[in-house]
């Protein structure tokens, strides 16, 4: 049985009285463990669809099932790591890392050993009691993931993490999910727009069309752990993929000339 | 940060007032009663300080104040609050509101004094009259521009109802709330001695007006620059202090 399953999931959204089909009957089976990414062009509705797992938004038809059991609204074990981080500039890291261990009632001893073992992991226990203004970028993104980690989520929603980093960041970024994620096995989503990014990390690529979002295609990616964005072979699974889309858009557009 | 050239030029500036205030007393141009010396001025400080009179004023001054501002920022941030979450208040009550916030403070007082009496809570009132809706505006402000993806990221983590309020909106809503206390305060400070110079029990304003009332020009001056001093003192430093910490905190500046 698959870990999580998106079942005919469509979405419309309101758009001055219209209402506009965002992502169209998504189907959608993701093994426990595995890493997915999903690139798609931007607008298309991957966000909306990472709401959607995380229960954040609700679906207007069909439905996503986690461990065989039909999902209902949002909870911890379906955490997102957002586009833009949404760490809380009141609190220090430390603090944003054990929020929600503090809302699940945890005590102070317990959220802070924890909080601390995966800041260790992100290489930030120094920055425990620095505020996110004192972060960069990069190191905001990193306690992100520690923060939506350290719940131990059933699966992790991973948006467009790295989409605001400079490239040598990304690269290392990227390196440090792959062990982290050997190391913890979560199942994991990660949406991008790079496809090197995607097939970098994930094991499986899925690719959406332009709004209404469907499920173009799919790749499966079958190459040794730790990858390198700088491989030449990384870059020869991208230029497969965009050969292939290429190939798929002419025809698309033939077909529109008929 | 202290700086100390900073300091030198205000040192300096404050010196020379002094010394052409000082100048245009012994050139005898105005009466004594126009323009007393500055000595005069500081004696009569003195005699304030000393004679405990300006300290009981102070104090009964500052209590007023606390109980209509802690009054006031209670009644309005749950009033602002429940604005957020009921259109219909914001609609309807949210305009009487914009309306009253624009009476100046001094206005409230023949009202507080036929609704009151001569006493402490028609001072009282007067402060909460003349604070209260623009705590209830800036918390309806505050709250509606906490950016959602907080919210989102908060209720994803489990927070919901008061935890979700205590927690997050709050704090991300503390710049504005933090402004609207400076409003507040400003707000009150006037209102309170302009109340206190009209209702006249005790107080620092009813220690300017009896001092008008015997013509004693040295204390009406000592007492403004005490007034003024103490408006400096919290807005500046406090407030503005306080401001500038939270805006770098939550990355506005
Ligand atoms: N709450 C909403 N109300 C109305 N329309 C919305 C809402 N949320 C998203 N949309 C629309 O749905 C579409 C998909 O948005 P979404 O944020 O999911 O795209 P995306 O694929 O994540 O794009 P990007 O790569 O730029 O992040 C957009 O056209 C957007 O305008
Ligand atoms: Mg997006």
């Amino acid at each position: 049985m698959a870990k999580l399953e998106l079942r005919n999931v469509s979405k419309f959204f309101n758009h001055h009285n219209n209402s506009i089909k965002t992502l169209n009957n998504i189907n959608l089976q993701i093994e426990d463990g595995e890493f997915v990414c999903l690139v798609g062009p931007s607008g298309c509705g991957k966000s909306t669809l990472l709401n959607i797992v995380a229960g954040l938004e609700k679906p207007d038809e069909g439905e996503v099932i986690l461990d065989g059991k039909t999902v209902n609204g949002t909870n911890p074990d379906r955490l997102v790591v957002f586009q833009e981080g949404a760490l809380f500039p009141w609190l220090n890291v430390i603090d944003n890392v054990e929020f929600g261990l503090k809302i699940a009632g945890i005590d102070k001893e317990k959220r802070r050993e924890r909080a601390l073992h995966y800041l260790r992991l992100m290489q930030l226990d120094k920055f425990a009691d620095s505020y996110i203004y004192q972060l960069s970028i990069g190191m905001r993104q990193r306690v992100a993931i520690a923060r939506a980690l350290v719940m131990d989520p059933e699966v992790l929603l991973m948006d467009e993490p790295f989409a605001a980093l400079d490239a040598q960041t990304r690269d290392l970024l990227v390196v440090e999910l792959q062990l982290l994620w050997q190391k913890t096995r979560k199942t994991i989503i990660f949406v991008t727009h790079s496809i090197a990014e995607s097939v970098c990390l994930g094991d499986r690529v899925i690719i959406f069309t332009h709004r209404p979002a469907s499920i173009k295609k799919e790749f499966k990616i079958d190459y040794r752990r730790p990858r390198l964005m700088e491989d030449p072979e990384i870059n020869k699974y991208a230029s497969n993929i965009l050969d292939a889309l290429k190939s798929e858009v002419i025809a698309a557009m033939k077909e529109e000339n008929k | 940060m202290i700086n100390a050239h900073l300091i030198l030029k205000k040192v300096v500036f404050y010196v020379l007032i002094l010394i052409t205030w000082q100048l245009i007393y012994l050139s005898n141009l105005l009466p004594e009663l126009v323009l007393p010396s500055p000595s005069q001025v500081g004696e009569s400080m003195i005699i304030m300080i000393t004679n405990g009179s300006l300290a009981y004023a102070l104090g009964t001054s500052f209590m007023r104040l606390a109980i209509g501002l802690v009054i006031s920022v209670t009644i309005g941030f749950t009033l602002g609050y429940y604005m957020t979450k009921h259109r219909i208040l914001y609609d309807t009550f949210g305009s009487l509101v914009l309306g009253l916030q624009s009476i100046p403070s001094i206005a409230w007082v023949p009202l507080s004094i036929i609704w009151f009496g001569i006493n402490d809570m028609s001072i009282i009132f007067v402060i909460i009259a003349s604070t209260i809706f623009s705590v209830i505006i800036t918390t309806y402000t505050g709250i509606r521009n906490v950016p959602t993806l907080y919210i989102k990221a908060a209720t994803n983590m489990g927070a919901k109802g008061f935890v979700l309020m205590y927690e997050v909106i709050i704090p991300a809503a503390l710049p504005y709330l933090i402004s609207g206390l400076r409003q507040a305060w400003s707000f009150a400070w006037r209102g309170l001695i302009s109340a206190e110079m009209l209702i006249t029990i005790l107080g620092l304003g009813f220690l300017l007006i009896t001092a008008r009332n015997v013509y004693d020009m040295p204390q009406v001056i000592s007492v403004m620059i005490i007034i003024m001093t103490i408006g400096l003192v919290v807005d500046g430093f406090i407030f503005s202090r306080i401001e500038n910490k939270v805006a770098t905190r939550y990355g506005i500046r």
